[in-house]
């Protein structure tokens, strides 16, 4: 397992928060692990973390996320992945 | 004496908008050509199971489902197991999904195609207390009328209307008001089903005024949350859930359109409707009727061949109007989606090596948490036998385990010692 980035921690706080995932502590998510699924070692998000995700995420780092959009659906995939949409999308404003 | 029929189309215009779809509108004419030439390619059989989740593609396997004399079965959930159930369940049945090839249709006919108005056209199914599912038989009748009679009480005065619903068109509120307003009473319905606040602005940003929004209670507190702008609104319905008069105040105020409720069932559609910021009495729709009779409930209405049974807790005002005082405590509805919290507890039971447990809703929670007492599993394995037969939504958080569960002296579990266990 990789360590987080610094970017990665900060959102790992968020979700943690705004989920209110009682017990995980955002230091330990690890990076490549899967978000949603109840495979072993997932998160075990679903649809309804989604749309609180996309909300905490609008209002702190001003990044839209859409269903329709494939970039979106893959940042979902990890930590990692979901951090690196977020910085793209932010640079890119 | 030749049944009667009823038009797939009612005041049928080949050249009006039945539905937008990516590339843009799909006219009543185009539509009607898609479907009859859909009918004919369709597999042998007497039941599609309609999982199409672009809503265009589920009117359109709808329809020709009904064109070739078959029927449509809605499971509340496209699981695998709730599938491989209903097949095992309905012989000559199949799966129709958005992978379907779309026939290249033939001639725009001159007048819509019919249908026998007692054609079973869709089965929907509500989880039962017992496991199976119940299922619910629809006309094509009741379909259209219900659809009709709706329409007429939330907007009388307009001609067409586009809709945009974040809800699935396998569920009874969707299919009434996303399809068969489409079919039954002029609008058009976008493809889609939007989810993030942006999908939703960009959806309604791709058809034409007046628009109707179709919701739900999660979908629009995270639209009113987001603060995001939308195109102009003329009506906002919401269901599935109680919507609270303040949310309902704030989204009036941000949106400029009303706010309205609809109170509704499975086995009958819609019953009735209230302006959520102004007042907490429902009315119901032209022509129905409440009534009570020794403790129960029912609710008849003209278009509907039997009285609805209502199963929460209600106050009746008059013949047309009456409050809730309670919900039915055993069903969870969340963004479009049900289930039975007794029907996921027996899934839950089901799970080997588990000696016993429950699954409950905490105060003011949207999901369901679960207490189990299962000594050989950890938790996280637990969840693992569950997620294949439940919608994600439902799946309990928190699943705790315990050494055993707080059974009173008569067998039952006092929520309140269930709510101190999962707090410990």
């Amino acid at each position: 397992m990789s360590a987080q980035s610094a970017e990665e921690l900060a959102l790992a706080q968020l979700l943690v928060q705004s989920l209110n995932l009682d017990g995980i502590e955002p230091g330990a998510i690890a990076p490549d692990a899967a978000l949603f699924g109840q495979n072993p070692g997932s998160l075990g998000l679903d649809s309804i973390d989604a749309l609180e995700i996309a909300l905490a995420i609008s209002q702190k780092y001003g990044v839209e996320l859409k269903s329709d959009d494939e970039a979106t659906k893959k940042s979902f995939a990890s930590l990692r992945a979901l951090s690196a949409f977020v910085q793209q999308k932010r640079v890119g404003q | 004496m030749a049944a009667s029929t009823l038009p797939l189309i009612t005041a049928y215009h080949p050249s009006a908008v039945l539905a937008w779809r990516a590339d843009g509108p799909v006219t009543q004419g185009t539509f009607a050509a898609e479907a009859l030439a859909l009918a004919q390619q369709l597999p042998q059989g007497r039941y599609a199971i309609n999982l199409c989740e672009d809503r265009y593609r589920f009117m359109l396997g709808l329809a020709a489902v009904c064109l070739r004399g078959q029927s449509n079965l809605l499971p509340a959930s496209n699981a695998p197991a709730v599938v491989e159930a209903l097949l095992q369940r309905y012989p000559e049945s199949y799966v129709l999904n958005d992978s379907m090839a779309v026939a290249s249709a033939g001639k725009i006919p001159a007048r819509a195609p019919r249908i026998a108005a007692d054609h079973v056209a869709a089965i929907a199914f509500t989880s039962g207390s017992t496991g199976e599912p119940q299922a619910h038989a629809k006309s094509w009748r009741v379909l259209m009328r219900t659809a009709q009679l709706a329409r007429k009480v939330f907007l009388p005065d307009i001609d067409a209307v586009n809709v945009v619903a974040t809800v699935p068109p396998q569920h009874m509120y969707g299919l009434e008001t996303s399809v068969f307003f489409a079919l039954a009473a002029n609008c058009a319905s976008h493809h889609a089903k939007p989810f993030f606040p942006a999908d939703i602005r960009d959806a309604l940003a791709a058809v034409p005024a007046p628009r109707l929004l179709i919701s739900t209670p999660i979908h629009l507190r995270a639209l009113m949350s987001s603060g995001i702008v939308l195109p102009p609104v003329q009506l906002i319905i919401s269901a599935t859930a109680p919507l609270t008069a303040e949310l309902a105040t704030q989204l009036e105020h941000a949106l400029g359109a009303p706010v309205r409720e609809i109170y509704g069932c499975t086995e009958a559609g819609s019953m009735a409707s209230r302006r959520s910021c102004e007042t907490d009495q429902w009315q119901l729709h032209p022509r129905m009727r409440i009534s009570s009779q020794q403790d129960a409930v029912s609710i008849s209405g003209a278009h509907l061949s039997e009285a609805i049974t209502v199963a929460d807790d209600v106050e009746i005002s008059s013949a047309r109007r009456f409050r809730l005082i309670g919900r039915n405590a055993d069903m969870l509805k969340v963004a479009g989606k049900r289930a039975s919290l007794s029907d996921l507890t027996q899934k839950l039971l089901a799970v080997p090596g588990v000696e016993d447990g429950i699954l409950f809703l905490p105060d003011g929670a949207a999901r369901p948490a679960a207490l189990v007492v299962a000594p050989s599993l950890a938790e996280s394995e637990i969840l693992r036998a569950l997620a294949p037969q439940v919608d994600a939504v439902f799946l309990p958080r928190p699943l705790r385990k315990v050494a055993q569960l707080p059974r009173n002296e008569l067998g039952k579990l006092p929520y309140a010692r269930l709510m101190e266990l999962l707090a410990s």
